[in-house]
């Protein structure tokens, strides 16, 4: 399986569908497919660091909160996530470190508003080959 | 499968998916039904039709399309004692909604400032992707009387008048809010967003009117032809998107204990007099009430631009209704009054004349329905009906509803193309992002005539009159 992401077609809004060789590349694909909606990636210096622990009910649930915690810190905090780093992933935990910077209007062009992650047609499938994350965003 | 019922009706059996408690009923004629059917729509307002409690049917209006949980562009009735209330059946921008404002001045004394104006409206105007408010970021405290006073507060910091509150559903202010019951995530997400657009489908459209189908309401709505007016239509921001993520989860986390099982994940739901289900619907009117101000604030700078570039800034209020809303309303259902909380995602309320909640004003004539169409095509002012009381819950369409995806809408043009295009067409647009402004193009959107047609002719809402837009401001 091809480690990455794509872009989903949904008659309202938009997803992506993204793959690992594991569950946490799938993960940290399903984030950076995320950041690539909100904005240019590449442009995201890793001026500083932010740690990020979280608990789900199950794997869907953790995939929700993942992208909801990386969407919160650019929402909320102003904090654009350039680089992702998941330090380990079970069914119900989560641990990452995330770096990225403040949005600098300057030098950040902002692409897209996403007003949250959904659990519409949502999908983590774990199979011998790698692991495939489906997501659909309310924008 | 669907049984068709008569020009504009077509219900979905209880037959149609196991544990459909109640029938699904679609507003639409032959063509929208088929666009209808293309996606998941059908299958969405029957999985709405097993939810616990539900009372009459669940409902689709002709411009509905696929969404998340609920079809947008649903509505559904809970029974206040028995029934579930379901933050997605509202959705995650809260009280998304439209305000329409009436000038004092026709197109042709408009038009040699037309530019003028909209490059001050733009200016004015914060919206695009990640905009900041003007005013800066709000304290918690300030935040919180915000989300308590709504529209109110605004009017008490300057922006507007008393008068204006009189005109709003609500008068924009729901009273059961308590900001309490908002997470200190979602008021960071909004803290700096009060005053704000947005993006996507948001906009501040300059319009006249260009036809006028009752002359009764529209004078009573004030409303005259060549008029020209403004359509806001905007929502609660990341405050709200965040209201509705919090409550999902904690939804989804309650219903084990309240045995409930839902077919899809997004339409968690508790019982409306449980703890958790009064906690959303104090949180979802704290929402609310953040997005009446913030269309109360844009209004003020809309009518200050107004008074700059053309010295005549006396725009007043027609009206300020809720797109994306649960309200508790006393229904006839069976032939007796019934209390039920009305799941509006995607629709309009529409109530009929001599109904306790309408201003004044419009007392006689009958709730105005506001319907915004696609950019670059053409808005409806309606009137609520009886009818609407009888068959919707008092409930009605609310603009031309997405046929295409936003993907493929980008593909086929350029933004230059479109904004040429449009400029042919009359046409002035201005906006903060040209990706955004592409995957708004007019045919990525179902004909809101043909909408409008269907929920006419079906009765659950009159037409009064048609709007054309010259100047779009777009996030």
């Amino acid at each position: 399986m091809k480690a990455g992401f794509r872009i989903l077609e949904h008659p309202a809004d938009v997803g992506i569908e993204a793959t690992g060789a594991t569950l946490k590349e799938a993960f940290e694909n399903a984030a950076l497919g995320l950041l690539s909606m909100i904005t240019d990636v590449d442009s995201v210096d890793a001026r500083e660091e932010r740690f990020i622990q979280l608990k789900g009910t199950d794997i869907q649930n953790l995939l929700v909160k993942w992208l909801s915690e990386i969407l919160f810190l650019y929402d909320g905090e102003n904090f654009l996530v350039g680089e992702v780093e998941i330090e380990s992933i079970s069914p119900t935990r989560l641990e990452a470190i995330v770096r990225g910077e403040s949005v600098d209007e300057a030098r950040h062009s902002m692409k897209t508003d996403i007003k949250a992650v959904t659990y519409h047609q949502l999908k983590v499938q774990e199979k011998k080959d790698g692991c495939l994350v489906r997501v659909f965003f309310d924008i | 499968m669907l049984k068709k019922i008569d020009e504009h009706r077509y219900i979905i059996p209880k037959s149609f998916r196991e544990g459909m408690t109640v029938e699904g009923l679609i507003y639409a004629n032959e063509e929208l039904i088929r666009q209808i059917e293309k996606d998941q729509t059908m299958m969405q307002v029957a999985n709405v039709a097993t939810l616990p409690g539900l009372v009459g049917r669940s409902l689709a209006m002709p411009d509905a399309h696929q969404g998340y949980g609920f079809a947008i562009g649903g509505v559904a009735a809970a029974d206040l004692e028995t029934g579930v209330v379901s933050a997605g059946g509202v959705g995650f921008d809260i009280n998304c909604g439209v305000r329409l404002l009436a000038s004092d001045m026709s197109l042709d004394e408009l038009k040699p400032r037309l530019d003028a104006l909209l490059n001050q409206m733009f200016r004015d105007i914060p919206c695009g992707t990640g905009k900041k408010g003007v005013i800066g970021a709000l304290s918690f405290d300030e935040l919180d009387r915000v989300l308590k006073n709504g529209a109110h507060w605004a009017v008490e910091k300057g922006y507007g008048t008393p008068a204006d509150l009189e005109h709003l559903e609500e008068t924009g202010r729901l009273p059961n809010a308590d900001p309490s019951a908002v997470s200190d995530r979602a008021k960071q997400r909004g803290k700096d967003q009060l005053g704000t657009l947005g993006s996507g489908n948001h906009f501040a459209e300059v319009q006249y009117v260009a036809e006028v189908f009752d002359e009764e309401a529209a004078k009573a709505f004030g409303l005259w032809p060549q008029q020209v007016v403004v359509m806001i239509h905007s929502g609660s921001r990341g405050l709200g998107h965040q209201v509705c993520t919090d409550y999902l989860e904690i939804m989804q986390s309650a219903m084990k204990k309240y045995n409930i099982r839902i077919v899809d994940r997004q339409l968690a739901c508790v019982p409306i007099k449980s703890p958790e289900g009064q906690n959303y619907l104090k949180a979802m009117a704290a929402a609310a009430n953040f997005a009446f101000a913030n269309r109360q604030m844009m209004t003020h700078w809309t009518r200050e631009a107004f008074q700059r570039v053309l010295g005549r800034g006396d725009l007043k209020v027609v009206y300020d209704v809720c797109h994306n809303i649960a309200k508790e309303e006393v229904h006839m259902v069976d032939g007796k009054p019934r209390k039920v909380l009305v799941h509006r995602k995607g629709a309009t309320r529409a109530f009929p004349k001599h109904r306790p909640e309408l201003p004044k004003d419009y007392y006689e004539v009958g709730q105005p329905v506001l319907i915004p169409g696609s950019m670059g095509t053409c808005s409806y002012v309606l009137v609520g009906t009886e009818r609407a009381m009888e068959e919707t819950f008092g409930s009605s369409c609310h603009g031309a509803g997405r046929a295409m995806s936003r993907h493929a809408a980008k593909k086929n043009i350029t933004a230059e193309q479109l904004i040429k295009e449009l400029r042919e067409k009359g046409i002035h647009v201005r906006g903060a992002s040209k990706s955004g402004l592409t995957e708004e193009k007019p045919d990525a959107y179902k004909d809101v005539s043909q909408v409008v047609e269907v929920v006419h002719n079906a009765g659950i809402a009159k037409k009064v009159a048609k709007m054309i837009p010259v100047g779009v401001i777009k996030g």
